[in-house]
């Protein structure tokens, strides 16, 4: 019965979508005969004035919030895109990130995808290349010298078989961000340790400060933080080994990292009734001052900058356990990326804006002060455009990366993830063994593998 | 019966439209799911014919959905047990209150709330103390504070607290339906009772009870499958957490066929769902039968 109602979604969004598809299709028959980049300036504008027809291009993207910076610059980059070329018209769908990734799959399944839409990368965008619905954008990427704008490696987590497939707006890593002042207040150091860690904990929790906050109801916040346990006690590439066979979930070191999330958890770490905090709400409990310490990446930053903790608040890296690891190996997030749909009725049209989009995105970024930890390299003294300190901690910090892992579900296939999120936020509410959990994690990956 | 001498065309032709759309928006789709829920697929690309390997791992090897079953089957219960509850409230309203519809109206009021609104605000209202939680807080003040629970938190009695949630948001909907159908008993059959010495409880026993028995079927129909399908509620308030503790029958469908991105086994469940709601809505319309040939 709820079922139905999907199904009524579904079929809704594709007619959408057609209608949409039919719009386009009536206003523009002149595809292939729109100028061809290379092509000299003055036929291209001679051809621009003689067959510019109206070509539609949506847009879906995450940036729904209006006083988010990305927001605003998206804003301003489509109108003035608008302006110069008249004849196309850039239409935006704006959705929230789970909101966004539901109407993808939903599209998809009728392979109605939009001009333009968003993916994350490595296993998450799979699917998806595999069933060929995005178009390859070597051909783009080498257009205006786009490709050189984006940071090394970085384009390989969006890249099959020598094929780009989507661009991404940012490349964080996971910091522990700390309120300078409850520290103070409850005269505790920054832990280089995890054991110290675990007794800033205590001393914390004794004067009666939330240690760390958490927003577990949406489980990958502590899969990201269990995760950078786990780089910590067996150094990067764990999953990869357990994909290639070479490792199993039932590796003593997945069990040490298991062990020192529990005595987190154990020791009180984290807000009561952790689990029934989403994302926002645990954020804001860091961000209104009533926690000492949060776990993220760091596009958490320009929240935390516009917040009332604004000035107070430090970073630092996730200390070593049990004297194993290199705090310099960061929990990686390549971003979100644009990706172009393979049926595009305007591809070229489609490209070409990407292309733009993309060429002026870093300066824009930096203009709105939303440059930190995009994925392009970024000109300009951040420090003189009055970028905050601990803006400038974080970009410190990200000189000082070498190397990391990604999160568990852009590495494995969704099945196991699945498993993982759920039995990570069990270790909140239940002491389990550590055995068991990488019994349970073993089991979901060898019924999952294919 | 010479009255109704309509060809047969023409009924065909009036009634062929809404048969289409009917089909078309709820057997076709069915059928359609029923047919997936035989594929591996992972909803995006190519998909793989199984047969029943999906409902053979539903059934047997899947820990979670067993368990996800029996809490949507409690969740109809509870659902059912509060309609009595509603009816005395409806009898007790009619009888004893001069202007009853304001009281109604207010009863049925969380119902027009939206199920996101009503979350958030149990959400807050279960919170721990130290969140400022309100139920603690007042748990604590009166003195029970061995009470104090981490409602939505705790895998033991998370649950629960969705249970009282949704019970609390549809009590004035029942109480709505039951109030209107009591109001339709013709005044004269009770004093006509009266008259024979029936009064009070006694008339509600052998007049009120028989004869709203339909309006307390749609009750009890709407009750059960609303329960089945109960999706939102749990999804805004604990997203089947903590690990899996109140997971129910359609977020489970929900998270495999859109997280796990298995959607031939998501649409595997979804045929179990419905098949459950057909048979279901049939044993409930037996028993009505029977109880509506009893009493009249």
């Amino acid at each position: 019965m709820a079922r139905k109602s999907k199904i009524l979604s579904l079929a809704l969004t594709a007619s959408l979508a057609l209608s949409l598809a039919a719009c386009g299709n009536s206003a523009t028959n002149n595809k292939g005969d729109t100028a061809s980049p290379d092509s000299g300036k003055t036929t291209e504008k001679v051809e621009e004035k003689v067959v510019a027809k109206d070509v539609k291009i949506t847009f879906q993207n995450i940036y729904p919030d209006t006083t988010d910076p990305k927001n605003q610059l998206m804003k301003k980059l489509v109108t003035q895109y608008q302006t110069e070329h008249p004849n196309i018209k850039i239409e935006l769908d704006s959705l929230n990130t789970d909101q966004q990734k539901l109407k993808l799959k939903t599209q998809a399944a009728s392979k109605e995808v939009p001009d333009i839409t968003i993916v994350n990368p490595s296993a998450q965008m799979k699917p998806f290349v595999e069933a060929g619905l995005f178009a390859p954008l070597n051909d783009m990427l080498d257009q205006n010298g786009l490709k050189a704008t984006f940071q090394e490696g970085l384009l390989d987590w969006y890249s099959f078989d020598n094929n780009t497939y989507a661009l991404p707006d940012g490349n964080n890593i996971a910091v522990v961000y700390y309120n300078k002042e409850l520290f103070e207040k409850a005269g505790v150091q920054v832990p280089t340790t995890f054991e110290d860690m675990l007794k800033v904990v205590g001393t914390l929790k004794e004067k009666g400060i939330t240690p760390i906050a958490i927003g577990e109801k949406d489980s990958w916040t502590g899969s990201f933080l269990f995760m950078n346990m786990l780089l910590r006690t067996n150094g990067p590439g764990f999953l990869k080994d357990v994909i290639d066979n070479k490792k199993t979930f039932e590796d003593p070191a997945f069990k040490e990292a298991v062990d020192a999330f529990k005595s987190l958890v154990a020791a009180g770490a984290f807000q009561e009734g952790a689990t029934s905090f989403d994302y926002n709400a645990g954020e804001n409990l860091f961000k209104t001052g009533k926690s000492a310490m949060y776990f993220m990446g760091t596009w958490a930053t320009g929240g935390i900058e516009a917040s009332s903790v604004n000035g107070k608040v430090g970073v630092f890296k996730f200390p070593t356990i049990g004297g194993k690891g290199d705090p310099n190996e960061f929990m990686l997030a390549p971003g979100s990326g644009f990706a172009i749909s393979a049926n595009s009725e305007h591809l070229q049209e489609t490209k070409d804006f990407l292309n733009w989009f993309m060429l002026n995105f870093p300066k824009e970024a930096f203009t709105a002060k939303g440059a930190v930890g995009i994925g392009q390299i970024v000109d300009g003294d951040f420090k003189a455009a009055g970028y905050s300190d601990m803006a400038m901690e974080v970009l410190g910090l990200f000189k000082e990366v070498k190397g990391g892992d990604l999160a568990f579900d852009n590495t494995m296939n969704p099945g196991t993830a699945q498993v993982h999120l759920n039995s990570i936020q069990n270790l909140f509410v239940q002491k389990k063994d550590s055995a068991e959990v990488g019994k349970e994690h073993q089991t979901a990956y060898e019924a999952n593998k294919k | 019966m010479n009255v109704l001498k309509v060809s047969r065309l023409t009924i065909t032709a009036f009634v062929l439209p809404s048969l289409a759309i009917y089909f078309g928006i709820v057997f076709v789709p069915i059928l359609v799911s029923l047919y997936s829920g035989l594929l591996d697929w992972n909803g995006i690309g190519e998909s793989t014919f199984v047969g029943l390997d999906n409902f053979k791992n539903l059934f047997f090897n899947d820990v979670i959905f067993w368990p996800s079953v029996r809490r949507t089957f409690m969740f109809a219960v509870f659902s059912m047990a509060e309609i009595p509850i509603a009816l005395f409230i409806a009898i007790l309203l009619r009888r004893y209150i001069r202007k009853p519809n304001f009281l109604v109206s207010s009863y049925f009021l969380p119902v027009i709330l939206s199920v996101v609104i009503i979350g958030q605000l149990w959400i807050t209202i279960y919170n721990p103390a130290s969140m400022g939680g309100m139920l603690n807080q007042i748990l604590t003040t009166i003195g029970l504070e061995s009470w104090t629970k981490s409602w939505l938190t705790d895998p033991a009695v998370a649950m629960y607290s969705l249970y009282f949630v949704a019970l609390w948001q549809y009590l004035g909907y029942h109480t709505l339906i039951q109030f209107t159908g009591i109001s339709n008993v013709p005044t004269e059959i009770y004093e006509a009772a009266r008259i024979d010495g029936a009064e009070g409880f006694k008339a509600d026993r052998y007049i009120t009870l028989p004869m709203i028995i339909p309006i307390f079927k749609i009750s009890i129909v709407l009750a059960f499958i609303g329960s089945l399908q109960a999706f939102d509620m749990v999804m805004v308030m604990t997203a089947g957490g903590p690990a899996n503790a109140t997971e129910v029958i359609s977020t489970h469908m929900y998270k495999m066929s859109f997280s796990s991105m298995k959607y031939g086994y998501g649409s595997s469940i979804a045929s179990f769902l419905v098949v459950v709601c057909l048979i279901a809505t049939i044993i409930i319309n037996y028993i009505f039968n029977k109880l509506e040939k009893r009493f009249s």
